[in-house]
């Protein structure tokens, strides 16, 4: 009997009617007199299109949906033991259904003997006719294209400016500046220095000791020291998990919150942040590290903690009424689109209504992919032994869980043609993307397919990951993306500005274990990121935007940089480590940015005044705004009055002379000492008083100079 | 005498000021990564909006749309179709032409009823679900789930602000609508083309817009604290001419305008007591006050929801009738003054007035209370309702299109809403399928790949 019902569930999307022979017209008889009547008047009132609700998203009122199950999963399939979900609640086992009254037994029989020869349910509904699908995506063509193509090493180019070089990244950068007859810029001043790398490794200002040795980066082994140090912190991990989080857009709630109901939010979505933040302190391997957060649970099966690193997908949007096949398949978009652009830097989600209009992704690989998130669960995994269960082993209450996914049992998808869900075309078997496989691409076979998904994307064979990854991490420390487009690398996007340096990096990048900390290491150690970021005519003249990188991006600080500086600087910054949300906004709110509520419902103010992405959705980059909002926040806000007071506390206590402890306060805000001139306003807005001393204070802590990294 | 003059002066700035003003203020200050304006394509029939949004979808067959055949089959059962009620219910309100165009409105609606030849009503709206959480983001963005940017996002988007002190978009909710912020949400267009949401509860300026003020600064002590500011910041771009340090130094100044501009902007005790009067006292209707104020004052598009502490107050899933003479009393009254004031001001002709939900009620009863003794009310109900339009360019004394006998179906110009937001952005001077904006590798839009312009609600 399971097997008959498996055969079932694995065409779940297809309409299945059996009365072709005698003992199905019997069934169907069976159906008829004892099941539909008694569905009809106990289950329908709540269970089904036309009843007054559906509950916990089940509909009884048609078998696709009956089989699809509610929120407690499918109904028809075995749980535990043999038994089927619905069997089991109408025996009160596990759910205690109908609500008010246990069926009679003559009926639970009945209902047994109707599952137990194979759950015939004849009631009608469209059947949906297989529809012709023909896709027109030229595979081999498709190919040719630079992105799809292996990155290799690429020998150094040759050019006139070898003794300015420092690394290889350098001769790159070289050769193409000396051809535009651009020179490149001479190094950054120490103290400059020191508070680009401290922001670009940590997030965070250079401490003051760190300051006070400043001068030792002038020299190349002081600033090797001073970059391991750096590397070596944990703040490291939490400003790198920034990035990642942007892109698996990490939230700990929905964007529908229906009454206060919020079984569907995520309170323990920090086990998933401090999981990132640990493993880029710890340098896990970048194949590793994407391994992990798709099939951890296939792959460290006796580590059932590391687990929590399927938050990767189990973090993602439940969209409102989860049992429509139309929502669900929007769900599968989601988990496309961040699978996809975040780490392979193609839009395959484009291909879900017909074939990728520019790239070489069939409608085909779309359902494909969908078909393992199809056959995949969100699932609410207890994190401890004593809490209440529901069904499925899942934790009743979301507070008592790490909020991840798990296979159920697989299926395939057929085509959605013109992503209409009622439009099937064939069915496509669970498999990897045709245009990064060499060959055919294999159907899936383990379960979900998860694992061998995670095995195809974190490969050195593909030609993808590592350049996105290698793109995006040099895009944080330059400051503009080799790719303008980080997370699209297909015809629509930008072509890299530099691709032999691009690709001579990923491939470096995977010989040396897929190191972030080496590829920071090898970027942060060229004279190219230790160029001065001062502007000068002829550059502006001939290349503008630096694509060229003649000198250095300056680069304006995200709202979590930022935020954690002005803490910094009054001494208010906890830097403890992991743990649950805050809100940022809060005056006496000290711990760092990145631990900040991410709402999908309702965003923080502060977060989202400051280009912080909107966390429903893949985020490729952050955007920059300048807008006047931002400026009365600076101006006016309570969160700035605190913080100008707690500086103010903070300097009284180290000095009471005017002059020092104008110093002092640009030391701890612009690392560096202020200039005479700047000693000068200061002192004459004080007027030889301390009256407007918070004023003044607040005044350093809103200029253009705590925005940005030169 | 001072009345006149001042309203003189405030035709003028309406009339001629505004058309004098640049398109999108730095206020507006496109995000750097974002490119020029994208529109108007053409010239605009509506220079601004404002939505009124009825939270959780007003019974059509109660107001705009007359059903005197449900009095026939009252407490008949709809065919085909499983039902919670007793049947179809008519509507216990009397209908009648108003105006010299002769459109037809319940007795709800007095004060709307002299406003009856601007009204351009909608009877043919259909939408895709029944659903509230779906049903209010289709309206809004075109789309079911929470993933795309709002009609006022793209109308900031594309049209920018026309008031460099004041935000292009606000949406004014007396609470926290179902759904809530996703639906005045920029999604993935650049942020500053989110709405400013305004909690319109308490109508202090204070509680009404953060930031607004420095609790101990007078505006002369502030500007010295800001020419401190801005002297240091030149101070570190003496050697460099710099665009985007430029950008800070002047959206800092902007700033400092802005408070004296918004503070007046958004206090509407600033009006006189009369124009308090002609709009009443509701939270709705002082938010529709404060929504004229904005508009006035070149905001370009306001949505205004109808929440309070109810997040949905038109849900009348029970008791519709004299949920609906409550509801629509306030609303009426409201939406009337709103019409004439900006009638007034001679604003009417460029601002286009939406009003309606997210979709209708049904003809049918639903049953209430515990014991299904309740007062009956209607459910949720998508496949026909009305909603009208009024000014910007719209053909007022018009009803458009027409459901079934019943009130069942759209079956006659039957309007979706990506038509009438085809139709919204066409007033703007927007070409629907040209409003894009690249992302994720490909160009979205606010109808997707739907939506047309209804021509025959065009003046």
């Amino acid at each position: 009997m399971p097997t008959r019902v498996s055969i079932l569930l694995l065409m779940p999307l297809i309409c299945v009617r059996v009365h072709s022979n005698a003992g199905a017209d019997e069934r169907v008889d069976f159906f008829e007199k004892r099941i539909r009547p008694i569905l009809v008047e106990q289950c329908y009132p709540c269970h089904s299109a036309e009843g007054k609700s559906i509950e916990g998203g089940l509909r009884v009122d048609s078998p696709q949906a009956m089989r699809r199950g509610g929120e407690s999963g499918p109904s028809l399939a075995p749980v535990g033991g043999d038994e089927s979900l619905l069997l089991s609640a109408i025996k009160y086992e596990s759910l205690e259904m109908p609500p008010d009254q246990k069926l009679p037994e003559a009926i639970v029989k009945d209902f047994e003997k109707w599952i137990a020869s194979g759950a015939i349910d004849p009631r009608d509904e469209p059947v949906a006719a297989v529809e012709e699908f023909h896709s027109e995506v030229d595979y081999a063509a498709g190919r040719e294209f630079w992105a799809f193509q292996r990155p290799s090493r690429h020998a150094l180019p040759e050019h006139a400016a070898g003794d300015w070089c420092q690394t290889d990244v350098d001769h790159f950068v070289a050769a193409k500046l000396l051809n535009a007859e651009l020179a490149p810029s001479g190094r950054a001043e120490p103290q400059a220095l020191l508070r680009r790398l401290s922001f670009d490794l940590t997030g965070l200002p250079p401490s003051a000791d760190q300051i006070a040795h400043a001068n030792t980066l002038n020299d190349v082994a002081g600033y090797a020291r001073m970059v391991e140090d750096l590397l070596a912190s944990p703040a490291f991990g939490e400003h790198w998990a920034r990035m990642w989080l942007d892109l698996m857009r990490f939230a700990d709630d929905q964007a529908h919150i229906v009454g206060n109901d919020k079984s569907l939010c995520f309170p323990n979505s920090y086990l998933y942040r401090d999981w990132v933040i640990q493993a880029f302190n710890d340098d896990v391997p970048y194949d590793r590290f994407v391994e992990m957060q798709l099939a951890a649970d296939q792959l460290t099966p006796d580590n059932p903690h590391d687990d929590v690193a399927l938050g990767f997908m189990g973090l993602g949007p439940k969209y409102y009424r989860r049992s429509a096949p139309e929502v669900m398949a929007d769900e599968w978009e989601d988990r496309i689109d961040v699978l996809s652009q975040g780490l392979l830097g193609l839009t395959v989600a484009c291909a879900r209504c017909h074939d990728h209009k520019y790239d070489p992704i069939g409608t085909a690989d779309y359902y494909a992919l969908a078909g393992i998130f199809a056959s995949v669960e969100m699932f609410n995994r207890p994190i401890s032994d004593d809490c209440e269960l529901g069904k499925n082993g899942e934790a009743k209450d979301p507070a008592n869980a790490m909020h991840i996914v798990r296979d159920v049992e697989p299926v395939n998808v057929s085509i959605m043609v013109r992503g209409d869900v009622n439009r099937r075309g064939p069915e496509v078997p669970r498999r990897f993307l045709t245009a990064l496989c060499a060959v055919e691409p294999e159907p899936f076979s383990q379960g979900s397919g998860r694992l061998e998904l995670a095995h195809h994307v974190a490969s050195s064979e593909n030609p993808l990951t590592a350049r996105v990854f290698v793109n995006r991490v040099w895009a944080k420390l330059i400051g503009r993306p080799l790719v303008g487009t980080p997370s699209n690398f297909g015809q629509l996007g930008e072509r890299p500005t530099h691709p032999e340096l691009l690709d001579d990096l990923a491939v470096r990048f995977m010989e040396q274990g897929w190191s972030l900390k080496w590829l920071c290491r090898e970027l942060v150690s060229s004279a190219t990121y230790q160029q001065s970021s001062a502007a000068h005519g002829q550059g502006d003249l001939v290349d503008p935007d630096n694509q060229l990188l003649w000198r250095m991006h300056r680069k304006r600080l995200n709202v979590e940089q930022w935020r954690d500086a002005i803490l910094a600087a009054t001494g208010k910054l906890d830097l403890s480590l992991g743990g649950p949300s805050i809100d940022p906004e809060l005056p006496d709110s000290r711990r760092r940015t990145v631990y900040s509520q991410a709402s999908r419902l309702k965003l923080n103010p502060m977060l989202a005044l400051f280009d912080y992405p909107d966390p429903n959705a893949h985020s490729a980059r952050r955007v920059q705004t300048t807008s006047p909002s931002q400026k009365l926040f600076l101006l006016n806000s309570p969160f700035m009055f605190a913080n100008a007071n707690a500086l103010r506390e903070r300097l009284a206590k180290e000095t009471s002379k005017q002059q020092q402890l104008i110093e002092r306060a640009y030391q701890l805000l612009y690392a560096r000492t202020p200039s005479d001139d700047e000693v000068a306003i200061g002192l004459q807005y004080l007027s030889g008083s301390d009256e407007r001393m918070t004023e003044y204070l607040h005044a350093l802590m809103v200029t253009n100079e705590v925005l940005f990294v030169e | 005498m001072y009345d006149a003059i001042d309203r003189r002066r405030m035709l003028q700035r309406a009339g001629a000021g505004f058309g004098m003003l640049p398109v999108a203020g730095l206020l507006q200050q496109r995000a750097i990564a974002d490119g020029e304006l994208v529109g108007p394509h053409f010239a605009p029939r509506a220079r601004r909006v404002i939505f009124l949004f009825m939270n959780g979808a007003p019974s059509h067959v109660d107001t705009f749309d007359p059903k005197p055949k449900l009095k026939e089959v009252a407490g008949e059962l709809p065919e085909g179709m499983k039902t919670k009620g007793d049947g179809y219910m008519p509507s216990p309100f009397r209908f009648a032409p108003r105006g010299e165009s002769g459109v037809v409105m319940s007795e709800l609606f007095p004060h709307l009823a002299r406003h009856a030849d601007d009204l351009c009503v909608i009877r043919s709206m259909h939408t895709d679900t029944p659903n509230h959480e779906p049903g209010l983001l289709l309206m809004h963005s075109g789309n079911q789930q929470p993933t795309r940017p709002c009609l006022g996002s793209w109308a900031s988007y594309g049209l920018g602000s026309e008031n460099e002190n004041l935000p292009a978009f606000v949406a004014l909710c007396g609470g926290l609508p179902v759904v809530g912020p996703q639906l005045w949400s920029s999604a993935f267009l650049p942020g500053n083309h989110q709405a400013l949401s305004v909690n319109t509860s308490d109508m202090k300026l204070e509680s009404l817009v953060a930031h607004l003020k420095h609790p101990a600064l007078s505006r002369g002590e502030q500007r010295e604290q800001l020419d401190l500011v801005q002297s240091l910041n030149r101070l570190r771009m003496s050697h460099r001419g710099d665009k985007e340090f430029n950008a800070h130094i002047r959206s800092m100044e902007l700033a400092f305008q802005m408070q004296a501009e918004a503070t007046e902007a958004f206090d509407v005790s600033r009006e006189p007591e009369y124009v308090h009067e002609r709009y009443g006292q509701t939270t709705f209707a002082q938010s529709c006050l404060l929504g004229r104020r904005l508009l006035e004052r070149g905001v370009r598009f306001v949505q205004v929801y109808y929440v309070d502490k109810n997040k949905q107050p038109w849900d009348t899933h029970a008791d519709n009738d004299n949920k609906h003479r409550t509801l629509c009393a306030d609303s009426d009254r409201a939406t009337a003054a709103l019409l004439a004031d900006l009638k007034d001001r001679g604003m009417l002709e460029d601002t286009l007035v939406v009003w309606g939900g997210e979709f209708g009620r049904t003809p049918y009863s639903q049953v209430a209370g515990k014991d299904g003794k309740g007062k009956p009310g209607r459910d949720h109900h998508a496949t026909g309702f009305s909603m009208f339009l009024a000014g910007g360019g719209v053909r007022g004394g018009l009803m458009y299109g027409k459901t079934d006998e019943l009130g069942m179906h759209a079956v006659q110009d039957r309007v979706h809403v990506h038509d009438l937001h085809a139709t919204i952005l066409h007033l703007m001077g927007i070409d629907h399928t040209r409003l894009t904006y690249r992302y994720s590798g490909r160009d979205f839009r606010l109808t997707d790949v739907y939506g047309r312009v209804v021509n025959g609600l065009l003046a």
